[in-house]
């Protein structure tokens, strides 16, 4: 029970290898300034874990930590912005409402007596709803004030991250609750044997409870990090935290049966997957190798253990625990393990220490080469790897890099996810790219680290989506929100010769670009088509089969619709598809999509006309912009440039104009391919 | 037949091939059974019913007869109107009035045990083992096992009946064979046998073990019950008084109800009436921490399950029970709990290299000191004992006797629950006996003998 | 069955409400659409009842099923038959089910452990080699089987009342079925039975993954092109339908009827949701508070099996 096991040695001989191995392939990897930033990342993740480590000792689970960092960062933003809190009082009763969630579990576990995982998936679904009802899963809150984003942009000294602190505390109360007081005594034994614990007059059901309601507590501090680390609270906050925390727990050593686990284990699994998530970053490597391999090392370590248990004692109870949680055979002690870890640090530090030297004075020796023949690394991305829209992007930035013999980093999050953007761009930071070129997908919390670059001599441009005016040199602009909505909302017009009711299907109810194209789109409708109605707005979650399903029920409700809008690149084929089967030729589709998505569609007549803009032309002018940023070539004041096959490209302030939204038909979607 | 602890039960499992024998040999039919394991004794038609039914609590009766003896092909058609049909000729053949098609786990003990023997039956078995089949039946029920088990006989099947109630045996065995600690003390027939003899027989010992009872001053009462019941474990109208200094043994054959005492009164599950007075005051105990703080304390029966915590070492072990007390701060003292763990080790008598080590490495004897040691670290006034030396080796034994001389003689109240009668006699001040879940006689020291307290354990409620 | 009645109760209330407050809930097409959409969530669910009634989990299923998805389409598009098409991805499925089954079943990792693993290496694999990029220009003979959108849609809804069928006759027809329910009731007591518990824990494994494949396929036969990411948020709502249904977590207990009920249940909702005009972001919410009520419902008269077995779980 309380001394380490293998598991930990084994963890801390991983931890080195991702150290040295990062150390040669990652860039800046092993540098104070960076380990500064792994902790930062860490810190919304390891409160989650650490609250999450007692009640997986006690044997339970708690799935919906991810869900109540959502809500409580939502009500945090609704007292401070629409009831006016001060921000102290707000962050009071930020984690009051933990504490309450936290209880809900509880009592649901404790008097109900129903098993955690299926309590615990159910509040995972009830607190993310109502964190999303509560916004109507798109109001943002932001421009909270300096001294509470300090909390987690800014640096104590001018290296560390404040957050640290919070971490650490976290990591104290836990460690001293959970190894060194009498409840966490308690604990260990409900673990191991409830009954047992019973029979010795311990209070199980309340502990138990206890641990739960700390865990609400400490998921809303996560949120309160979170919230500050990149300012902007909404009800997206934390989504699937929960697995990885898991993760880092499981990963730690802590026996998901109960009745085994520590403090510093957890923080060893923390370390190791966010280490691996940054060093992978800054090795350039792809996103979606960091879930693969934390998926393979935490079945190879758990795999491994259980190796080693199944070899010795036979099974003897019947259901719960096959797996005993000790070690008999070789006895570790703490301080065996610390002197461990301290010796792998140590000479991770004069790894770092000389490698560092290295980087530099190879830094040097570029500098001293002419700048136009400098292979300029420049680094693109996109809002999210995975939608269509960006692949095609990516396809001009492959022929522009290939035109310009430069080799450009493809990176950034899966899905949309505003915090993961800080991430990649932080760690480009690290790396020390020359240009950043991201498609934003969050004004308010990517400012903040794009300034930073800016402080750091890294050239910053924004594509597709802008970021705050101050925070980058220049924006491609491809087409405006305005000229977006208003072109869709024209069109719509000219097919329903002006009057008729349409609905929206939209990506996802929290997407910001979304929702500004909507915002113009009942705009243009206020203005120019009194008699156009918008009917109704719903989600698709950028998931072409909830589009379709979403638009079937649709037409059944509101039998009397003419158009359905589709303006996430799935929708519109979503959308297309379910009104084909419906055979309801009176509706039109219309959307902002990808051509080659829709083409079938509109040859068949379903859909009548695609709004986009080439996105091929905007990848490739993303990479000749930033080449010619990092050169010197282009600079404020400037009113054009050169773009390669693009020709001259008009740029107008700190905008550079691609062109208007392009309306896609049957007369020349043929013409395009992408 | 045989008291507890006399070996029945491990006869059982080795004939069943549950367990392997380290000397001797299974003969059946003339053929020598070698190599004996669950499958293999079921293939010869040896079927053991148990006292705790291993039923599948989730499937229904019919199927878990049929699970005990079906074997069909891979994907053939289960036809459940067979599966009912011969679930409700076994259970009528023994007169359970259960429905085929209920869950299991809604069953009563009683009516688990009816399944479990027909299963039994229904595996075709020659030779039937029941260990204390009738604990939970009524008489009517009883009545229609005796007709099974004779037509079974007269079918030239066997059965090996084991029981402690005579009147049973008298009506149902040929032969009786006697088990005492461990060894066939004889086997006549039951023509031949008659009550008195065959309690000399199990009884009859030399108490060679000297259990050091010097009379300690026995002060006042310490622990009253009055009409105590409890619904949920069918104890009632339990009536006892216990005073300090003294030892009150409870004695009784399985299922009278003695452990339920002990737990009603710890709090595990609580009074439903009648009164607990501590020390003259009325007090309610409903849940184990307020009988801790009134001053009882419980080392319970099942030592690996609730007495220890095995996978804790020794010192952590030892201070469960009191984190309260022992760490007033409320923080973990490491270097009190060592030292506490060495003193209760040296105190003790543990054997065991250091009190870090872990107790599932402890036998049995040690693992029940430190059970005993984590609730006298709570300095009880009344201690509750529940076979305080079942699987403990001879020099532990009397260890752990001395010890309770000792908490005696320093005025606590003990009240110790054993099936050992020699245990019973040498240790105990007064004797309670229980039967059917409540005290049915008392007898003070010097009245007490073997024979007296296994009669009254023994006699049938009629 | 208590459970089955209460939630079949509740279903029928919905229904009620939904028949005064909007009617045309009830047309046709809409419940065509609704068991349409969610026929392969009903298959997934039967695997995932095998699976939770020896007492397991098996949260991978999003991502089997989009990496299902995308193989069949591009089996067809290959050129495959589609009856070999169909094979291909039933069989891709289960070996994605039998990897999670080997871990469980014999290197004895706890089932959340492994299929949480799982779920990341299998999702972010197929982010990798795809690139987000969708399968298109499938050839005709792919959507709808080949057949007309009618009959296609005939077919599917077939094949989904015979799957269901064939596993009803299974769980309760034969000795691997009853094996399940015994492995989940008392695994001791079903080793010493003669059952191998190993055994049916892979097995259970496998079928959920093959189920999976067969679903992602009469999923993806509805459409003309595959997305690249489906089956976001599935294993969620499955494991919800089989706990909504009554099935126990503990293993042992549990009916492809309320199984059937669960899906339904669930698959009611958000439709149910748009007719009334509650705005969709509720949803979640209504989600949660129902499977909270459903165990919460059941707890409340809680079984003698449930009390004497639940540990700190």
């Amino acid at each position: 029970m309380l001394a380490p096991r293998r598991t930990e040695i084994a963890l801390a001989v991983i931890l080195a290898l991702e150290v040295a191995l990062f150390g040669v392939l990652g860039q800046n990897f092993l540098t104070g300034a960076n380990a500064f930033e792994i902790v930062r990342l860490a810190v919304e993740l390891g409160l989650l874990a650490l609250a999450l480590t007692p009640i997986i000792v006690t044997g339970g689970i708690d799935l919906s930590v991810g869900s109540m960092m959502g809500l409580a960062a939502v009500t945090f933003g609704i007292l401070w912005r629409d009831h006016h809190f001060p921000i102290a009082a707000a962050a009071v009763c930020t984690l009051l409402v933990g504490l309450a969630g936290g209880a809900l579990n509880a009592v649901v576990i404790t008097r109900f007596r129903i098993a955690p995982l299926i309590v615990t998936i159910a509040t995972y679904s009830l607190f993310r709803g109502l964190a999303e009802g509560l916004t109507g899963a798109l109001d943002t809150f932001s421009n909270f004030p300096q001294g509470f984003l300090f909390f987690g942009q800014g640096y104590l000294w001018g290296v560390i991250p404040p957050q640290l602190f919070i971490l650490l505390i976290a990591a104290v109360f836990y460690w001293l609750l959970l190894e060194r007081t009498i409840i966490g005594r308690a604990l260990y034994a409900i673990g191991l044997s409830p009954e047992g614990a019973r029979y010795a007059g311990i209070p199980v059901q309340r502990r138990i409870a206890l641990v739960y309601v700390l865990s609400g507590m400490w998921s809303a501090v996560a949120a309160l990090v979170y919230v500050a680390h990149i300012g902007q609270a909404k009800s997206d906050a934390g989504n699937g935290y929960e697995l990885l925390a898991i993760t880092a727990v499981v990963l730690g050593g802590t026996s998901i049966f109960g009745g085994s686990g520590t403090i510093l284990g957890t923080l060893l699994g923390l370390f190791a997957i966010v280490m691996l998530q940054n060093g992978l970053r800054l090795a350039a490597l792809p996103v979606e190798l960091s879930g693969i391999l934390t998926g393979a090392v935490l079945l190879i370590t758990i795999g491994l253990d259980s190796l080693r248990h199944l070899g010795r004692a036979k099974p003897q109870s019947a259901k719960p625990r096959t797996a005993d949680s000790t070690d008999e055979s070789i006895d570790v002690k703490n301080s065996q393990v610390a002197v461990l870890s301290a010796v792998i640090l140590a000479g991770s530090l004069i790894v770092a220490g000389s490698n560092w030297w290295l980087v530099r004075s190879l830094r040097d020796v570029h500098a001293t080469s002419t700048p136009s023949h400098r292979a300029v690394q420049i680094a693109v991305m996109p809002k999210a790897k995975g939608d269509p829209y960006f692949a095609s992007c990516k396809r001009g930035v492959d022929d522009a890099a290939r035109e310009l013999g430069l080799d450009p980093i493809w990176d950034g999050p899966a899905d949309l996810d505003p915090a993961k953007q800080n991430e990649v761009v932080e760690g480009w930071i690290t790396r020390h790219v020359d240009v950043i070129a991201v498609s934003v997908s969050n004004q308010a919390a990517i400012s903040t680290v794009l300034r930073k670059a800016l402080a750091d001599g890294i050239h910053v441009l924004t594509w597709d989506a802008d970021a705050q005016p101050d925070a980058r040199d220049f924006f491609i602009n491809q087409a405006t929100p305005q000229g977006i909505g208003y072109t869709l909302t024209d069109e719509a017009a000219r097919l329903l010769n002006n009057r008729g009711e349409f609905a929206i299907i939209t990506g996802a109810l929290s997407a910001a670009n979304q929702n500004e194209w909507i915002k113009y789109i009942r705009e243009r409708l206020a203005a120019k088509y009194p008699d156009l109605k918008l009917v109704t707005i719903r989600p698709c979650d950028d998931d072409r089969d909830r589009a379709f399903a979403e638009t079937q029920t649709l037409i059944k409700v509101h039998p009397e619709l003419n158009l359905i809008m589709g303006i996430a690149a799935p929708a519109v084929p979503g959308a297309a598809e379910a009104i084909k089967q419906s055979g309801r030729k009176d509706v039109k589709v219309i959307g902002l999509s990808l051509p080659n998505l829709c083409k079938p569609y509109v040859h068949d007549g379903v859909v009548q006309a695609v709004v986009l803009w080439n996105t091929h032309d905007l990848g490739y002018l993303v990479v000749y912009a930033a080449d010619a940023l990092a050169n010197g070539k282009l600079k404020r004041g400037d009113t054009s440039l050169e773009a390669g096959k693009l020709g001259k490209i008009e740029v107008r302030g700190d905008n550079i104009i691609l062109g208007a939204p392009f309306v896609f038909t049957k007369q020349n979607i043929d013409r395009f391919d992408f | 037949m045989g008291e507890n602890g006399a070996g029945k039960s491990t006869l059982i499992k080795v004939l069943t091939g549950a367990v392997t024998p380290d000397e001797g040999s299974i003969e059946l039919d003339g053929h020598a059974v070698v190599h004996n394991s669950p499958a293999h004794a079921k293939a010869l038609g040896i079927a053991a019913i148990y006292q705790q039914p291993a039923l599948f609590p989730d499937l229904s009766v019919a199927e878990n007869i049929a699970l005990g003896l079906e074997k069909p092909g891979l994907f053939r058609r289960i036809d459940w109107n067979e599966r009912r049909r011969r679930a409700r000729t076994l259970l009528d053949s023994i007169g359970a009035a259960i429905d085929p098609d209920a869950t299991a786990s809604s069953l009563s003990m009683p009516e688990q045990q009816l399944v479990e023997i027909a299963r039994a039956l229904g595996a075709r078995a020659h030779y039937l083992v029941l260990d204390e089949p009738t604990a939970s039946l009524t008489t009517r029920e009883v009545d229609k096992l005796f007709d099974v088990i004779r037509r079974l006989r007269s079918q030239q099947a066997g059965v090996i009946y084991i029981s402690h109630r005579l009147e049973e045996l008298f009506e149902i065995a040929d032969r009786v064979t006697v088990l005492r600690d461990g060894a066939v003390i004889e086997t006549r027939s039951m023509a031949d046998a008659d009550r008195a003899t065959l309690i000399r027989s199990m009884a009859g010992r030399e108490i060679s073990q000297i259990f050091p009872k010097s009379p300690a001053p026995i002060g006042e009462i310490a622990l009253e019950t009055r009409g105590l019941s409890c619904a949920h474990n069918g104890i009632h109208d339990v009536n006892f008084t216990v005073r300090c200094g003294e030892i009150l043994g409870i004695a009784g054959m399985v299922g009278s109800g003695r452990t339920e005492l002990a737990e009603t009164l710890f709090g595990l599950n609580p009074a439903t009436g009648g009164e607990i007075l501590v020390r003259g005051k009325p007090v309610r105990i409903s849940r184990p921490a307020d009988a801790i703080t009134l001053g009882l304390a419980y080392v319970p029966e099942d030592r690996r399950r609730h007495g220890v915590i095995l996978d804790f070492p020794i010192a952590a072990n030892l201070t469960l029970a009191d984190l309260r007390g022992v760490f007033a701060s409320g923080f973990l003292n490491r270097a009190r709990e060592r030292s506490l763990g060495r003193e209760y080790v040296d105190k003790l008598g543990v054997k065991t290299p250091s009190a870090a080590a872990l107790v599932s490495t402890l036998s049995g004897g040690n693992q029940q000191k430190v059970a005993l040691g984590r609730w006298l670290l709570t300095k009880p006034s009344i201690l509750i004992l529940d076979e305080p030396t079942q699987g403990v080796d001879i020099g532990a034994k009397s260890e752990i006797h001395r010890l309770m001389v000792e908490l005696a003689l320093q005025g606590i109240a003990i009240v110790m629950i054993s099936s050992e009668l020699p245990e019973i006699l040498g240790m105990s001040d007064r004797i309670g006996v229980m039967r059917g879940g409540t005290i049915v006689g008392t007898i003070h020291r010097a009245d007490a003998t073997q024979e007296t307290v296994l009669g009254i354990a023994l006699e049938t409620a009629s | 069955m208590r459970r089955e009645w209460s939630l079949a109760a509740a279903y029928a209330a919905l229904l009620i409400a939904m028949a005064f407050i909007a009617p045309g809930f009830f047309a046709a097409e809409n419940i065509r659409d609704m068991v349409l959409a969610n026929t392969p969530v009903l298959l997934i669910a039967i695997g995932m009842t095998l699976v939770i009634l020896t007492g397991e989990i098996d949260i991978s299923v999003g991502s089997q099923f989009a990496i299902a998805s995308i193989a069949a389409a591009l089996f067809a598009k290959s050129g495959l038959p589609m009856l070999a098409v169909a094979a291909g991805a039933i069989a891709l499925g289960w070996l994605m089910g039998a990897l999670n089954g080997a871990f469980v079943a014999f290197l004895r990792i706890p089932s959340i452990v492994v299929t949480l693993a799982t779920m990341a290496i299998l999702r972010d694999s197929l982010r990798w080699s795809r690139g987000g990029a969708w399968v298109q220009n499938l050839p005709h003979s792919f959507q709808w089987f080949g057949f007309s959108q009618a009959g296609g849609q005939a077919v599917i809804v077939v094949i989904g009342a015979a799957v269901l069928a064939l596993f009803v006759y299974l769980l309760r027809w034969t000795a691997p079925g009853r094996a399940i329910f015994a492995t989940g009731s008392d695994a001791e007591a079903a080793r010493l039975a003669g059952i191998s518990v190993q055994s049916v824990r892979f097995h259970v494994f496998a079928a959920l993954g093959a189920l999976t494949g067969f679903a992602a396929l009469l999923n993806s036969v509805r459409f003309e092109d595959i997305q690249a990411n489906g089956g976001m948020g599935l294993e969620l709502k499955v494991i919800s339908a089989v706990v909504i249904g009554g099935a126990s977590v503990n293993g042992g207990r549990g009916t492809l009827f309320g199984t059937l009920l669960g899906v339904a249940l669930l698959a009611a909702i958000g439709p149910a949701l748009t007719f009334v005009g509650v705005n969709a972001y509720w949803e979640k919410a209504v989600q949660g508070a129902i499977i909270l009520a459903a165990v919460g419902f059941d707890a409340l008269g809680a079984t003698r099996g449930t009390h004497a077995r639940a540990t700190a779980h």
